[in-house]
């Protein structure tokens, strides 16, 4: 299956080609003249909906040429109890083929959310910027009929166990540096587009998201005793991207998709008012054992400098089998731009760089298309302070506003890491027992089966031969 | 003389966020969150798209403002150098926004902590339920007066086409101009009587 859709859309006629969505566009994939409706590359978009979050050009409810908004919103993809007005810029909505299937006792439900959703969906609420509602969260889901609440950070912890040793492997050998992080669908797409010579530079983990909807149904339809085939896997992401992601044609397990929909934050806020579910007043609930359980570090993936984090944790110790002396690496924190950081391990160096915000990355492949790129491991993110930037986030109207979102959310993030009693990925029970009972060892025959994947060139050459 | 907020058509891109920010100076985050239906989304000045023209048109706070001329029951008033629409008072008689030259009066359902006001006696048969009917009063610019940071359109534009006059800066620019006009006289001094 592959998804046709290009996801990202600019609505004619409610554009008027003001062009904000272009200066934000990191790929230039924005095309048209000031004053006219502008329309988008497919081919060079990476679907971060950045353009999405910064439209203001909506449809006033008294303009008779637009179609009425019961129509668009049916053709968005949306509910029809959304309050937005409607904005030009709109990512393709998946929420209406969502609350189908959760109305089919038949099927086995399962749904994950990405790190960033617990810090922004309360705003959705009327709730103030970087609320912190995990428990809330998980509550929402289960009354919206899920049958397991499963989590990405739990996934996130597997991502580092594979990546912080697939890293430790290529930084021993020396081979294919620097190594690239692979969980940013929007950069792995823009790689594949811009830079597809550089491909074996990515890591070949597959991102926390896929490495979860694998695992629920292998691992988790073993625990649960269901047929791979009944189980129906939604994942909540702050990403647009993600819905492009989960349909590329080798994310499948034996014949099964891994990951079925991607929603957005703010669709799932749509579906929870939809449902007439009070969400502030939700008690705190757990998630599903044993793949909702996560620790500190997979729950930092939501940020830029997160997952540098949360592999410098695990890496420390698995080289050096000591304890890391810091948990608090405050050095690969930070905000929009590049990062770069030198960490003593035992006898080695890491040199780290990490890369918030997708516009930034074109000057790194350079060097390293030159060999004169002097890191071991290097961070993208697209969305300018990672995932709780992203484009499927909770909307915010004004740029003043903006700053302020982005750094509640950041620090609920690193707030929610510091009060988890285990902190790093290879410390997490239920990885250790993952592990032990069904994937073996890191880099093993089973993870290279579920958990890592190939990429594919996408530059114009390729298509046209 | 009053306070008011005028656009530069030539900078304006049509981009909206000036309307946005009205709405989100207005009613806060929470405009989303009420639990009812529709968009309540009501900005105070309207960007208006020609081929030839793309400019935000907002009230003028006229010196002899018509509106507050016609308003039967005294609901609009001058007041800290601006034209002010009492809405708790308002009867939605509609008067002022046909006397508007500028088209910068719309009529908006009256709202009190995030709930729709609902009117005492007057009922409306929808859809065969009879149900009170909503309060429906005036809405124009109040260059944001509640705030106390003046108003959010001019700050918020990403091209400053919005420009926020006040008299004194009305006073300043005219004595610049007769300054101006006085110093050009020099060239004719001394010029004989015709």
């Amino acid at each position: 299956m592959s998804y046709k859709d290009p996801i990202i859309h600019i609505d004619e006629q409610l554009c008027t080609g003001c062009r904000r969505c272009a200066a934000v566009c990191p790929v230039d994939a924005i095309i048209g003249e000031p004053g006219h409706p502008q329309t988008i590359d497919a081919h060079r978009c990476v679907v971060c909906g950045q353009c999405v979050q910064i439209c203001t050009a909506y449809a006033a409810d008294n303009e008779s040429t637009t179609a009425s908004r019961a129509v668009k919103l049916q053709e968005r993809g949306q509910l029809p109890n959304v309050r937005e007005p409607l904005f030009a810029a709109y990512s393709s909505g998946d929420i209406q083929k969502v609350k189908a299937v959760l109305a089919d006792p038949k099927r086995f439900k399962v749904v994950q959310c990405a790190p960033a959703i617990r810090v922004s969906l309360a705003e959705e609420f009327g709730l103030p910027f970087g609320t912190l509602t995990p428990g809330k969260m998980a509550a929402a889901l289960r009354r919206l009929k899920f049958d397991r609440i499963y989590d990405t950070n739990f996934a996130a912890d597997v991502t580092i166990m594979e990546e912080g040793s697939e890293l430790i492997g290529r930084v021993m050998s020396g081979e294919r540096l620097p190594m690239f992080t692979s969980c940013c669908p929007a950069w792995v797409k823009h790689a594949e587009t811009a830079a597809p010579e550089l491909l074996e530079h990515l890591s070949s983990c597959k991102s926390p998201m896929q490495m979860g909807g694998a695992l629920f149904k292998t691992y988790g339809a073993e625990l649960d005793g269901i047929a791979p085939s009944d189980i129906f896997s939604v994942a909540v992401m702050p990403c647009t991207c993600k819905k492009f992601e989960c349909s590329r044609e080798e994310m499948s397990v034996d014949g099964c998709r891994e990951v079925d929909l991607v929603i957005t934050t703010r669709e799932l806020a749509s579906l929870i008012k939809d449902q007439g579910i009070d969400f502030i007043h939700l008690p705190d609930e757990p998630f599903d054992s044993p793949l909702g359980k996560y620790s500190g570090a997979g729950s930092i993936f939501g940020v830029t400098g997160g997952v540098m984090e949360a592999a410098i944790r695990t890496g420390y110790e698995l080289i050096t089998h000591e304890q890391i002396p810091n948990l608090q690496l405050d050095f690969v924190r930070g905000e929009e731009g590049i990062r770069t950081a030198e960490v003593q391990i035992g006898d080695l160096e890491l040199k780290v760089a990490v890369v918030a915000g997708l516009k930034y990355v074109d000057a790194v492949l350079a060097k390293v298309a030159e060999g004169t790129c002097p890191y071991h491991f290097i961070e993208v993110m697209a969305c300018p302070e990672g995932c709780v930037s992203g484009g499927g986030q909770p909307k915010l109207l004004l740029e003043t506003q903006r700053k302020i979102a982005y750094q509640a959310r950041k620090s609920a993030v690193y707030r929610h890491d510091s009060h988890q009693k285990v902190r790093k990925s290879h410390e997490n029970p239920d990885i250790i027992k993952l592990y032990k009972d069904f994937l073996g060892e890191p880099l093993g025959h089973t993870s290279h089966h579920l958990l890592h994947t190939k990429f594919v060139d996408r530059s114009l050459k390729e298509e046209m031969s | 003389m009053n306070r008011f907020v005028i656009a530069d058509p030539d900078k304006c891109i049509g981009c909206h966020t000036c309307e946005v920010a009205c709405v989100v100076a207005h009613a806060g985050n929470n405009m989303f969150v009420q639990e009812e239906s529709g968009a309540d989304f009501y900005p105070r000045l309207t960007v208006v798209e020609t081929d030839e023209v793309t400019a935000p048109v907002q009230c003028r706070h006229c010196e002899d403002a018509p509106c507050a001329n016609v308003c039967p029951n005294g609901s609009i008033t001058s007041k800290d150098n601006s034209i002010f629409i009492n809405q708790d008072s308002c009867i939605g008689c509609k008067t002022c926004m046909l006397v508007c030259p500028y088209g910068a009066i719309t009529m908006v359902p009256a709202h009190k902590g995030g709930q729709k006001q609902l009117q005492s006696g007057l009922r409306s048969n929808t859809s065969g339920a009879w149900s009170r009917k909503e309060r429906i009063v005036a809405n124009k610019c109040d260059l944001c007066e509640d705030s106390g940071k003046g108003p959010e359109c001019v700050r918020v534009c990403p091209t400053n086409a919005l420009q926020f006059i006040v008299p004194s800066q009305i006073e300043d620019s005219i004595s610049r101009k007769r300054l101006a006009s006085a110093q050009s006289l020099q060239q004719f001094s001394g010029f004989s009587r015709l």
